[in-house]
């Protein structure tokens, strides 16, 4: 018999509106409201032994202390499955449904976890990563349509079956990509596709087009010559036997130098950890990527303040975006917090 | 031009007192190569091994791949300017010995890390995952292991390993002359003057490829194109058969295509198959990936006009070699072919892969709107644990994770030669999940 | 309020694309701020005018990119 937790939301679990939204979590047994699709759905495999029913803005303005408060209400009841929403295209109902989901996943004895939502629910963008979302409708009408897709989902989880695309399936592509064998080589593939554009016939592209982030440009050095800049570069530069272990491809780590009375950089101190580009002339000359001897120079005339007493350095080589934006931003925070006015970054 | 190449399968290989094929087998002189390949003073020693199908071996250090050939028509010459003198390839017969290999493995006991001359840990299983994943786990492989000569620097012995390698592929295959062969490919394609019969309405192909990527140092003396390096060359127009002919070798470090590969070029193999039915293969244009914009600009440039104005082409396909710059360069020629009015499409493997996040997930380096055709080829990085072997073939270089190399072993896929192809060969493509 | 920085890439089109908002070209990929063709003096006249030229992207407004080339 599977025992199955269900989470919703004041307003599905009967409570009441946007009146009662601050409600704190409470525990109900048995199915409620949209549990009882839940229930159907199941049949004679499972049961939902107990239905959690929290305030749409207790929620969302308490994310972790929330999460943790369903926890210990849940706990008790060992559910092999955690159900939550569907959320439709209720956003902040949508994040409670994916961090519940997420909680459950991490700290309910790691069980499977599943919700549904619209696909411009907030909460898909911050959980789908972490958890299977299914694709609803926006609207509550698609109710039992959702819970079905849902529970058929939930099944394969159970089952530990293999889940297939994301598309096939019908949940929210959480990001992972996988190598795997089609039936036609790249060369036919890249030609049939070439055809379709020339008969003007729809074609899909198999790599989308990334989109970037833009940053609003800080502001200029009003005072150059009381400025301190600081060196950074993703070259990979490290001083000898890498003592941060950077890593040579996809890097996860920064390292920060000490260049204190330091004229130039000496290649007896240095090495690179970097493995796409041919790092010889960096070798054999380290200031070609961190210039700190031309900067010594700047320094001493007056044309700037000061050069920064550390250099920063990592690897940008088929780097995770997501895993260098935290490299940078702890940087940033970094130099902040040593009072750095400006940054060349020189990048390979 | 008219280029037919005869397939002799071979089923097996070993030693003998005589290099012949017999029956399907390729027996082969060891000392009467070794002292072929020891007329280059750059060797002191050259070891050969042989690594079978199946086989618990696993090839340490490979360099690059190439499949024995040889011309078999009067007056031609195999690997022209490296094994042959400067005759065009292309036309004519030429005997492949299928099902077999040579395996270039530097054997140095010491080599510098971080250059385009290291292999870092490449390696060719021939059984389990790492042979079901590779191309190269599934041929009859020769292993050249050459040990330089005092005094012979790392650019010196990376040249006379392809060259080697080039002398055994031609020295293999001609013991494969005179025999009935298994296969018989034509590829016969007219000059662009003499286009007619109904082909003329066809729309025109070209393919542009980049054969030498600038982000490493071109090693000198490395015979890229016709015997040589090619660092400073424009674009150029070839005929396709001069590419699977001996014309063309995969540089080093022969990142995601090695000549092998080359040699049986997948996407120029499937135009041909496509020319006259569903497109006009309208010829080949090779080009280089420079490592700074200006230069990038220059190259895409000139590759897109000639794409345009002197092949008249309605539609390109593109692949690129080696990693970031490539790709960029990659792009650029596209985007500035569809300005021009011709279509494109591209395959890639995904190099910069975001495995993280869809939306923000950059798996190209280039964001163009006109580029809006690309092929998936898989991503370079995905992980395969490989089973202990009991025979390794090769020195243990520099890996990155330090495992001993006759053990069990994790190992990212672009480490396995012949998983991924650059030019189209594999059937991978990176789905989101 | 942020810390201005400049990017010297020789591949300006990456960052460029990437949204970098002072960018730089740099002389080449294996040695941004460095010309292994020059003798040593030559070599390092030419890194200090890079920084000094780097350095006025960071007294420059930025409000769409600001390239160097």
């Amino acid at each position: 018999m599977i025992r199955v937790v269900h989470y919703v939301n004041q307003f599905f679990g009967g409570i009441g509106g946007e009146d009662k939204a601050d409600l704190p979590p409470r525990l109900v047994e048995g199915p409620v409201g949209p549990g009882k699709a839940v229930q159907a759905a199941l049949g004679e495999r499972g049961e939902v032994v107990a239905t959690v029913i929290c305030g749409d803005n207790y929620f969302a303005e308490n994310i972790e202390r929330a999460s943790g408060e369903v926890r210990e209400l849940v706990l008790p009841y060992k559910p092999d499955l955690f159900v939550a929403g569907p959320a439709f295209n209720a956003g902040r109902y949508g994040i409670a449904c994916g961090a519940t989901c997420k909680m459950a996943q991490n700290e309910l004895g790691i069980i499977p976890a599943i919700t549904g939502m619209y696909e411009e629910n907030p909460g898909v963008d911050l959980y789908r990563r972490d958890v299977y979302i299914i694709q609803t409708t926006d609207r509550a009408k698609g109710m039992a349509d959702a819970v079905s897709k849902m529970m058929n989902f939930a099944g394969k989880l159970l089952g530990k079956q293999s889940i297939g695309r994301p598309a096939d399936e019908g949940y929210f592509p959480r990001g992972q990509l996988v190598n795997e064998l089609v039936d036609l080589t790249g060369a036919e593939r890249v030609i049939d596709m070439l055809l379709s554009k020339l008969r003007k016939e729809p074609f899909e592209s198999e790599v989308e087009r990334p989109v970037y982030d833009r940053v609003k440009p800080a502001s200029p050095i009003k005072d150059i010559r009381s400025a301190t800049i600081a060196l950074v570069t993703d070259g990979g530069l490290v001083p000898k036997g890498n003592p941060d272990r950077i890593e040579m491809t996809t890097a996860t780590r920064f390292g920060r130098y000490d260049i204190k009375n330091v004229d130039t950089l000496d290649p007896a101190d240095y090495e690179v950890s970097h493995g796409g580009y041919d790092s010889t002339l960096v070798r054999q000359d380290p200031n070609r990527l961190v210039p700190v001897d031309a900067m010594r120079d700047l320094e001493r005339k007056g044309a700037i303040g000061k050069l920064h007493d550390k250099f920063y350095s990592t690897t940008g080589l088929s780097s995770i975006v997501d895993i260098m934006k935290k490299v940078g931003q702890r940087i940033a925070e970094s130099l902040k917090a040593e009072g750095v006015s400006g940054v060349i970054l020189t990048s390979t | 031009m008219r280029l037919e190449l005869n397939t002799l399968m071979i089923r097996d290989i070993h030693f003998a007192d005589k290099t012949i094929v017999t029956d399907r087998v390729l027996r082969i002189n060891r000392e009467e190569l070794q002292k072929l390949l020891l007329e280059d003073p750059r060797f002191r020693r050259i070891d050969v091994e042989l690594a079978h199908p199946g086989e618990k071996c696993r090839i340490l250090q490979v360099v690059d791949v190439i499949e024995p050939r040889a011309k078999t028509s009067p007056g031609d010459e195999d690997f022209p300017g490296v094994v042959g003198g400067q005759v065009p390839v292309g036309r004519g017969s030429t005997c492949v010995l299928g099902g077999t290999a040579v395996v270039l493995s530097d054997y140095r006991e010491r080599r510098e890390v971080g250059k385009s001359t290291d292999p870092s840990g490449d390696i060719i299983d021939m059984w389990g995952p790492g042979a079901y994943a590779g191309i190269f786990g599934k041929t009859h492989n020769i292993v050249l292991l050459p040990t330089p000569s005092d005094g012979v620097n790392t650019h010196a012995y990376m040249a006379a390993l392809k060259i080697a390698g080039l002398k055994t592929a031609s020295y293999l295959a001609r013991a494969g002359k005179g025999i009935t062969p298994d296969a018989t490919e034509v590829f016969e394609l007219p000059p662009l003057t003499e286009i007619k019969d109904g082909f003329e309405r066809l729309p025109r192909v070209v393919y542009i490829f980049q054969i030498l990527t600038l982000q490493f140092d071109p090693i000198p003396g490395e015979p890229v194109l016709y015997g040589r390096n090619v660092p400073d060359m424009v674009p150029a127009l070839i005929h396709p058969n001069e590419v699977f002919d001996g014309a063309l070798t995969s540089p080093m470090p022969t990142l995601h295509v090695q000549t092998y590969q080359i040699q049986n070029h997948p996407i120029i193999k499937e135009l041909y198959k496509r020319h006259g039915k569903d497109l006009c293969f309208a010829g080949v244009i090779v080009t280089t990936a420079p490592n700074n914009m200006t230069e990038i600009e220059r190259i895409a440039n000139m590759a897109a006009s000639l794409a345009k104005y002197t092949v008249g082409a309605d539609g390109a396909v593109l692949t690129k070699i080696g990693g970031g710059a490539p790709e960029l360069t990659l792009a650029k020629t596209a985007q500035l072919c569809e300005r021009l009015g011709i279509k494109t499409a591209i395959a890639t493997l995904h190099m910069a892969a975001d495995i993280s996040d869809p939306k923000y997930g950059a798996t190209t380096i280039f964001s163009m709107p006109e580029v809006d055709a690309i092929v998936s080829m898989g991503v370079p990085f995905m992980r395969l644990t490989l089973p202990p072997v009991e025979r390794i073939i090769g020195r243990a270089g520099v890996s990155a994770e330090g495992a001993p190399v006759n053990g069990e072993m994790v190992r990212a896929t672009n480490y396995i030669k012949g998983t991924h192809c650059q030019i189209g060969g594999s059937r991978l493509k990176a789905i989101r999940y | 309020m942020g810390i201005p920085a400049v990017q010297l890439s020789a591949v300006i089109a990456v960052a460029e694309m990437v949204g970098s908002n002072r960018i730089m070209l740099a002389q080449k990929i294996v040695n941004p701020v460095g010309n292994a063709n020059l003798d040593p003096d030559e070599e390092k006249k030419l890194r200090r005018s890079m920084v000094e030229k780097a350095l006025t992207a960071l007294q420059a407004e930025a409000g769409e990119q600001v390239v160097l080339r």
